[in-house]
């Protein structure tokens, strides 16, 4: 079928956020080196896994090797090993205990993940999710690079209340459908024109931006029409529009920067959930590369979504360990089960940490520049939905000091969105509060 | 057990007085004198006795506090609050029970019309206020239906849209939480090309593409069939014959004719024959990348083949995309599958150990002759659904500009479900502009141009426009529409919008009943008794195969675990049709609503009726059957969409159950568990190990007194389902305390028999079904808490029918504020003795419903 309108263009560039136009930052894109006088770029990441981990109330013996986390007490950190892969990566994670969304904590563990990047109170005073703090920081910083941010996801799209398939959140009522084919993710971000010559692509984009026009102009007729309440709900349509426009705008921009050549060499995109190491490797490596070649800075990866029985996460727990139940069973297991599914995930994580460690970037490495979430808002098998597990990683660069367990549990309790506040800031992006939060957590930046 | 059958006593006596004063307005002698007075002299302290110690400044449970009220309800700042504590004195929940300080009767009854008749004078005055959002977008159902009758045929194109809000017990139109943002303008706008891609057709005359396969009846094949005939199908590679396509159109509608009879055994009159397309199912592994072309249900034997027509849309077509296999290249194919999907209930087995080939002699079998696939079907040709976009016009090739601004015109008013002023059609005019000056023909500048008013807010919203009253009826029609077919309005109700005819109430009660009686109104009461039964989840619930080895149809290899496969309609499919049947049924035959705790016929096709133990039922069309005492069934609460949905997979969950009982029937709402608290094992902590039953595990949780509060109101509702199994069976055995269930073995298990004889062995305890009922009587087993709900809970069950009812068609959830309209239909449907389908007109012709309230 023909691809004629800003269609074309919509598909290929719909993953960047409502952006603020600048002129493109062009030459961070040469691979791992800044450009003279350039800053290097500063990244942030949430990932995000489901239905648990291993949280015994008994710490010694079997359940202590098999725990999430890594050692008992607050202080420097110990690798139990559930936690081992990250044994080398030490001076790069810190732990923190005791962290959780308030907003999170009525709407039950399988459905908290909704909240997790947003901090939003849905079940209290937001009717919907709001704003997660990847698509805050895009919102600032998005403009800098092809792509504002990247959404990723194990099962596509948005899922629905309670039952998110994404981390990211434009504001409210608006989640971003997360994007998990493999072969897809790649296309988009490094074939976004589908072939076609760049003055097609601009003629299409032209086009666009003049029929978005128009319909702008009749919508806001038919807004003037309706009672109060409801030009409310279609100021969202309109808002809807407005940031179609703005994308429109900056992907004529970004036209006059070169697409990089970048080849599919080392990356098996056909790969099918039916082997998760290799697809959950896939989806790490493609952010790598949108990372190594700055093709954006701020991303989510909900390697994991709760409520997955209709997709094959249900079955990454057969798959690879042959454990004869659903995924969501295991975490309900004791030890060994639970903990080497635990150790499984950790492996993965930490292949994708190191990957980015041994990239070189400036003085340092791609690691330093990136901080890394990794946890989940459904903390352990009895759906609870309080302490998550949450380990920060990278960004030693931007101030982050690693290497330790911190414990925000009893008196020493904060927000989590106390962390978002003190990541938005270490990412340029200059936050007082965000959700919940009250204040800026010191402790490891 | 004398305390509470007293307290049932005066429950009765006071009901009757409360209806009493509802109905009659005379003033009993405890009135309280209205306003400020009344709250400070009588309605305050009332508080203070009954309430304060549990909902004030101390406790707040339920996070209800009482103590902060100022007892002016003019103000209308906590009618929602007032409506609470209403709703709770009123049927008694409160102040809970047990407790020994409650209110007298009469005490009770006066602080009830108290606040009754001061939320009343509010309503009255609030009533120029605005009301909630009605603006709302379409949902994904709505909006695939609307694309099918706008466009004259049927595209899936909903599948790549964001999905609705969907809440347990919630419908999924409720207007605050149906957003949209840039990424769903985005999906539209790609449904709406595609959309106009085979709506509107290019001139010339498509390439006819054609596959022909026969087969011989006389010829001999395996297994003493003939090559014609089809086994029972029981796998991706057995029972079943295929055609691959030789080559098919993009776009397009297709045809295929079967030449098909059935060769039946003795006993047997019936056999179905199901077409789906797709990608090979001997080569997919489970992932379900086919569609159902159609079902026939043969009655006719080999000596008269018959030939049945099948058609559908090409696009809707899943292909399998080209592959490369050892240096050899397949190109893409689209493989057309016709199965005997011939069930008797005892075929289902995932170990494939209950049946084999043998079981294709023993059933009927299709005898399939000639399957020929036609696309596109040009017997006219451009396409009427091309013809009623681009019209014949004289103005078409002379006046192009005046031509397609007319064909923009007409388009719009049917999309816009109204008439569109000039300024409208203007704008899209220009935008047909913009592409006409750069694309080739008027086909596909007209392509861009409609697309774009599919994704206008006229098109996705449902709007209320707030002016002048010339679109009112137009939006009542389609209000009435998206309410009984789930899409727009047919000429029909345009044209009674347009004369003015739809204001009168006798015209829309009969449009009602028309709409009702069409096919459209299926979809209706799918999505309907879908959401408000909350019956969706019963599909994902993991069945445990190894108790259950006969229930589901799944197959072994490369599946997912634990969810049957699209290879054949499993009893899961059937019994979401038979929740979904059965509530037609009621609707078609106007029966009273109480029909849902109990009726005297079942909804059931034979695979369901031999899972329920009904004998005498044949075929696979779902019919009503009449049923005897002894298959414990009628209503809703015995069927397998409910049962299952409410289990483990492995044990039937009374909690769930007691939970959509509440919600789904008697129309609470019940708070989900707070953080936190541990789970049901946990909490009876080493005990559990020894409580070996449900009933006795709840009772160690309810022991809690976190707990107690909430369960005590919950659990006894769900106890007496107890003999009905985690599949939905009769089942009032269970094993001794103790004793642990093995699956189905093959060492030890022969055959299914074996396995049931050996259940049968260890099924030796009566079920404990019993348990008082929070404000009633004990009861035991299902009958017993039936007989109770049609007693004593009438008015609940049918006021929360109307609610779900009203709540679906207007999209929004009700308020105190539509209390009053609510409790004047309730009286009306009372007097009719409860008809469901004139309840249906009722809502139909009340304000909320019309808008006319102001």
């Amino acid at each position: 079928m023909e691809q004629k309108s800003w269609h074309i263009n919509r598909r290929e560039f719909i993953r960047g956020g409502g952006a603020a136009l600048a002129l493109p930052f062009l030459q961070g894109m040469s691979w791992g080196k800044a450009a003279v006088g350039q800053a290097l770029p500063k990244r942030m990441i949430v990932s995000y896994i489901a239905y648990g981990v291993y949280e015994p109330k008994i710490k010694d013996g079997l359940h202590h090797d098999w725990n999430w986390w890594p050692c008992k007490d607050s202080g420097p950190l110990t690798f139990n090993q559930s936690a081992a892969p990250f044994a080398l990566l030490k001076d790069s994670v810190s732990y923190l205990r005791g962290l959780d969304h308030a907003g999170g904590l009525e709407m039950g563990g399988h459905s908290s993940g909704d909240v997790f990047a947003t901090g939003a109170n849905m079940s209290g005073t937001e009717k919907s999710n709001n704003i997660s703090v990847d698509q805050l920081a895009a919102k600032v910083n998005g403009h800098k690079t092809r792509y504002a941010s990247l959404v990723l996801g194990t099962e596509g799209g948005t899922g629905a209340y309670g039952s998110a398939k994404t981390l990211s959140h434009y504001g409210p009522g608006r989640p971003i459908p997360s994007m998990h084919r493999p072969q897809e993710i790649f296309n988009r971000l490094f074939n976004p024109y589908a072939g076609k010559g760049i003055e097609q692509v601009r003629a299409n984009l032209k086009r666009e931006a003049s029929v978005l026009d128009l319909m702008m102009e009749d919508s806001k007729r038919l807004q003037s029409r309706l009672g109060k309440e409801d030009q409310q709900k279609v100021e969202e349509y309109l808002d809807s529009i407005r940031a179609l426009e703005k994308r429109v705008e900056r992907t004529s921009q970004w036209t006059h920067q070169p697409l990089l050549n970048v080849d599919t060499k080392g990356l098996n995109l056909e790969v099918s959930h039916k082997d998760p190491e290799e697809y959950t490797r896939c989806m790490y490596d493609l952010l790598y590369l949108a990372f190594q070649t700055d093709s954006t800075r701020f991303a989510t990866l909900m390697l994991e979504s709760e409520h997955s029985s209709g997709s094959e996460m249900w079955n990454y727990a057969n798959y690879v360990l042959g454990y004869k139940g659903a995924t969501h069973d295991i975490a309900h297991k004791r030890p060994t089960e639970s903990g080497k599914w635990d150790n499984w995930r950790a492996k993965q994580h930490a292949y994708f940490l190191e990957r980015l460690r041994n990239t070189p970037e400036g003085d340092s490495n791609m690691l330093d520049q990136t901080v890394v979430i990794w946890g989940s808002a459904h903390p352990h098998a009895s759906h609870s939905t309080k302490n998550y597990p949450i380990q920060v990683a990278g960004g030693n660069a931007l101030g982050f000091k690693h290497g330790n367990l911190h414990s925000f549990e009893g008196d020493k309790k904060v927000p989590l969105a106390n962390l978002f506040v003190a990541m938005l800031n270490a990412v340029d992006t200059p936050t007082e509060k965000f959700a919940d939060s009250t204040g800026e957590m010191t402790e490891i930046v | 057990m004398q305390f509470y059958s007293l307290r049932t006593r005066i429950k009765v006596v006071l009901e009757s007085v409360s209806v009493f004063l509802f109905l009659s307005g005379v003033a009993s002698a405890t009135d309280i004198s209205s306003g400020k007075f009344g709250f400070e002299s009588q309605i305050k302290p009332f508080f203070k006795r009954y309430c304060i110690e549990c909902h004030g400044p101390e406790k707040s449970k339920g996070k209800i506090t009482l103590h902060s009220l100022d007892g002016d309800l003019a103000a209308g700042q906590e009618s929602k609050r007032w409506e609470l504590i209403l709703d709770a004195l009123e049927h008694e929940d409160m102040p809970p029970e047990g407790e020994e300080n409650q209110p007298s009767a009469s005490d009770r009854a006066a602080t009830v019309k108290w606040i009754e008749s001061g939320l009343r004078d509010y309503v009255k005055k609030a009533s120029k206020l605005p009301v909630a959002t009605t603006t709302r977008r379409l949902t994904n159902f709505e909006y695939q239906n609307t694309m099918r009758d706008l466009l004259g045929f049927e595209l899936e194109l909903s599948k790549n849209l964001p999905v609705d809000p969907d809440r347990p017990y919630h419908f999924h139109n409720t207007a605050e939480l149906m957003m949209i943002g840039p990424d769903q303008l985005v999906r539209y706008k790609e449904a709406a090309r595609k959309a106009m891609a085979s709506a509107i057709v290019d001139p010339e005359k498509p390439e006819v593409h054609q596959t022909i396969t026969k087969w011989e009846h006389g010829q001999p094949a395996k297994n003493g069939l003939t090559q014609a005939e089809i086994g029972v199908y029981h796998g991706p590679g057995v029972g079943r014959k295929t055609v691959g396509l030789k080559s098919w159109p993009k776009t397009g509608e297709f045809r295929i004719r079967v030449k098909a009879s059935g060769n039946f055994p003795p006993g047997f009159q019936e056999v179905a024959l199901r077409l789906v397309m797709g990608t090979d199912l001997r080569h997919d592994s489970g992932s379900g990348i086919y569609q159902e072309v159609g079902i026939v249900h043969l009655t006719n034997t080999p000596d008269n083949p018959e030939e049945f027509e099948l058609r559908g849309r090409i696009e809707n077509i899943p292909v399998q995309p080209a592959s490369k296999h050892r240096n050899k290249i397949r190109p893409p194919s689209i493989t057309i599958t016709a199965q005997n999907i011939f069930d008797n209930g005892e075929l289902n087995d995932h170990r494939k150990s209950g049946f084999d080939d043998s079981w294709s002699g023993k059933a009927p079998r299709v005898i399939l002759e000639l399957i020929e696939f036609e696309a596109p079907v040009i017997d006219v040709w451009p396409p009427e659904h091309h013809m009623r976009i681009l019209f014949e016009s004289p103005l078409r090739g002379t006046k192009t500009d005046e031509y397609a601004y007319e064909v923009i015109k007409g388009f719009m008013t049917r999309a816009f479900r109204r008439p569109v002023d000039r300024e409208e059609v203007d704008h899209y005019f220009q935008i047909y502009k913009i592409y006409d000056a750069e694309l080739d023909t008027l086909e596909q500048a007209m392509r861009e141009t409609l697309a774009m008013v599919l994704i206008s807010p006229q098109f996705l919203y449902h709007t209320v426009i707030d002016q002048p009253a010339a679109t009112k009826l137009y939006e009542l029609a389609s209000r009435l529409s998206y309410f009984l077919w789930g899409s727009m309005p047919d000429q029909k109700l345009f044209d009674l919008a347009a004369s003015g005819e739809l204001n009168d109430l006798a015209i829309l009660e009969v449009q009602t009943r028309r709409l009702l009686a069409d096919n459209r109104a299926n979809s209706f009461v799918e999505n309907f008794s879908t959401q408000w039964l909350s019956i969706a989840k019963m599909k994902t619930v993991n069945i445990n195969h190894d108790l259950f080895p006969r229930f589901l149809y799944t197959v072994h290899l490369g599946e997912r675990r634990g969810q049957e496969q699209l290879f054949r309609p499993s009893i899961r499919d059937y019994m979401h049709e038979e929740t979904v049947g059965f509530v037609s049924e009621l609707i078609r035959n106007n029966a009273s609503v109480m029909n849902i705790i109990d009726s005297n016929f079942a909804y059931l096709n034979e695979p369901l009726a031999v899972h329920y133990g009904v004998s005498g039922v044949q075929g696979l069309k779902l019919r009503a059957v009449p049923i005897k005492l002894e298959y414990h069934l009628g209503g809703l609460l015995t069927q397998g969409a409910v049962l299952v949905g409410n289990s483990t997979g492995s044990a039937p969950h009374p909690i769930y159950r007691a939970v959509w009982l509440r919600e789904a029937i008697l129309g609470d709402e019940v708070k989900p568990p707070p953080a936190e608290v541990p789970a049901l094992s946990d909490s009876a902590g080493d005990s559990a190990d020894d409580a070996t039953s449900i009933k006795n595990l709840l009772e160690l949780h309810r022991n809690k007194e976190s707990c107690y509060d909430c369960h005590v109101r919950l659990d006894p509702w769900g106890i007496p389902f107890e003999r009905y199994s985690a599949i939905g069976k009769y089942q009032p055995l269970v094993p001794k305390d103790k004793v642990r269930v093995r699956g189905f073995n093959h060492q030890k298990d022969k055959t299914f028999a074996d396995y049931q004889a050996y259940l049968r062995s260890i099924y030796t305890e009566e079920v404990d079904a019993s348990s008082r009922l929070p404000h009633g009587p004990a009861v035991d087993g299902m009958m017993k808490l039936k007989k109770y709900l049609l007693k004593e809970r009438k008015d609940e069950i049918v006021e929360n029918v109307v609610r779900r009812f009203m709540t679906y068609a207007i999209g929004r959830e009700l308020t105190y504020r539509d209390r009053f309209e609510i409790k004047k239909l309730l009286k009306l449907a009372e007097d009719d003795g409860y008809k469901l389908q004139n309840i249906i007109v009722l809502v139909c012709q009340s304000p909320i419903f019309t808008g006319t309230k102001s």
